[in-house]
């Protein structure tokens, strides 16, 4: 099959090559987490959303624990988007950060011996595979949310491989 | 979402119908991003095609089940740039993955279905840990994206 014989665009966008061509334009007005007018959260839905942000900050605290361990891991931007992540998802849960009964995460335990990439490693499989099932009992923006966290944090794995 | 703002079936199969479109682009460009790369280096490009190729097929058979029709492939796509180089096919493997991810997130957005949502997580975690790797090998820095398919 080749390519239809089109103008080239003016460069390489992100999601442009599929939106041009697949006819998912929707892809780029589409869902933004946190955003209003969707159906109404139950309140168990909320609670297990806050439940995640738990889950988070253990992830924002593991790297914390890592970078002190071993400095030498460079680990400043997977960090940031760590961080980066827990406000969405404080963003979303607006009881997780409102609710004295909300709790911070215990600090994980210093990784001991030499591998602490290995042990970080562990820590993200451990909190994507979290974001990823309880994605699945969420609804709207707050699946989303948690599926592209949870998959954030997959790349994160990838990246200290 | 609906236009009432109602999840229900219609807008799962309908989200379900535009990752199957973009199924049908991925598994396009793929033949691109293989052929610009050196003979050594194709195998991470084969392994995304299959990969891509299986889950388009998943799909349409989903949407099958469920009388839906699914989406046929384009008659052709147009790339967004020209392909001519290793990097410029990573590049391209990145657009592509992250077209797809974008697509995946948009189905979390609209299903109602717990097993549509688990196979969408699944499948948006495998194409960010793609796009890490060709993110890495186009030089692009950082390697990881926070929010993959988010806006």
């Amino acid at each position: 099959m080749a390519p239809t014989p089109a103008p080239a665009p003016t460069g390489p966008s992100r999601r442009a090559f599929l939106a041009a061509s697949a006819g998912l334009a929707l892809l780029a007005a589409g869902c933004t987490a946190g955003s209003s007018g969707g159906p109404a959260v139950s309140t168990e839905e909320a609670e297990r959303l806050a439940g995640q942000v738990t889950v988070q900050e253990a992830v924002v605290a593991a790297y914390a624990a890592a970078t002190t361990a071993d400095p030498a891991l460079a680990l400043s931007d997977l960090s940031a988007q760590a961080a980066e992540q827990l406000d969405r998802l404080r963003a979303a849960a607006p009881s997780a950060t409102s609710s004295p009964a909300a709790s911070p995460a215990a600090p994980p335990a210093a990784p001991v011996g030499a591998d602490v990439r290995t042990w970080l490693r562990g820590q993200l499989a451990t909190a994507a595979g979290s974001h990823a099932q309880a994605c699945t009992q969420q609804s709207g923006a707050r699946a989303a949310l948690l599926g592209s966290i949870a998959a954030g944090l997959r790349g994160h794995e990838a990246a200290l491989a | 979402m609906a236009d009432d703002g109602v999840l229900d079936e219609g807008t799962e199969t309908a989200a379900l119908r535009e990752v199957v479109a973009a199924e049908h682009a991925v598994v396009w460009g793929y033949g691109t991003v293989g052929a610009a790369l050196p003979e050594d280096a194709r195998d991470p490009a084969v392994a995304a095609d299959v990969a891509h190729r299986d889950v388009r097929d998943r799909l349409v058979a989903l949407l099958e089940s469920r009388g839906a029709e699914p989406v046929p492939r384009e008659a052709g796509y147009t790339l967004p740039f020209p392909v001519l180089s290793a990097v410029d096919a990573a590049t391209l493997a990145v657009v592509l993955e992250e077209g797809v991810s974008a697509a995946w997130v948009r189905l979390l957005d609209q299903s109602v279905e717990p097993a549509v949502r688990e196979l969408a997580a699944a499948e948006l975690g495998a194409a960010e840990v793609r796009t890490v790797g060709w993110r890495t090998t186009a030089g692009r820095i950082p390697v990881t994206d926070a929010l993959p398919g988010l806006p």
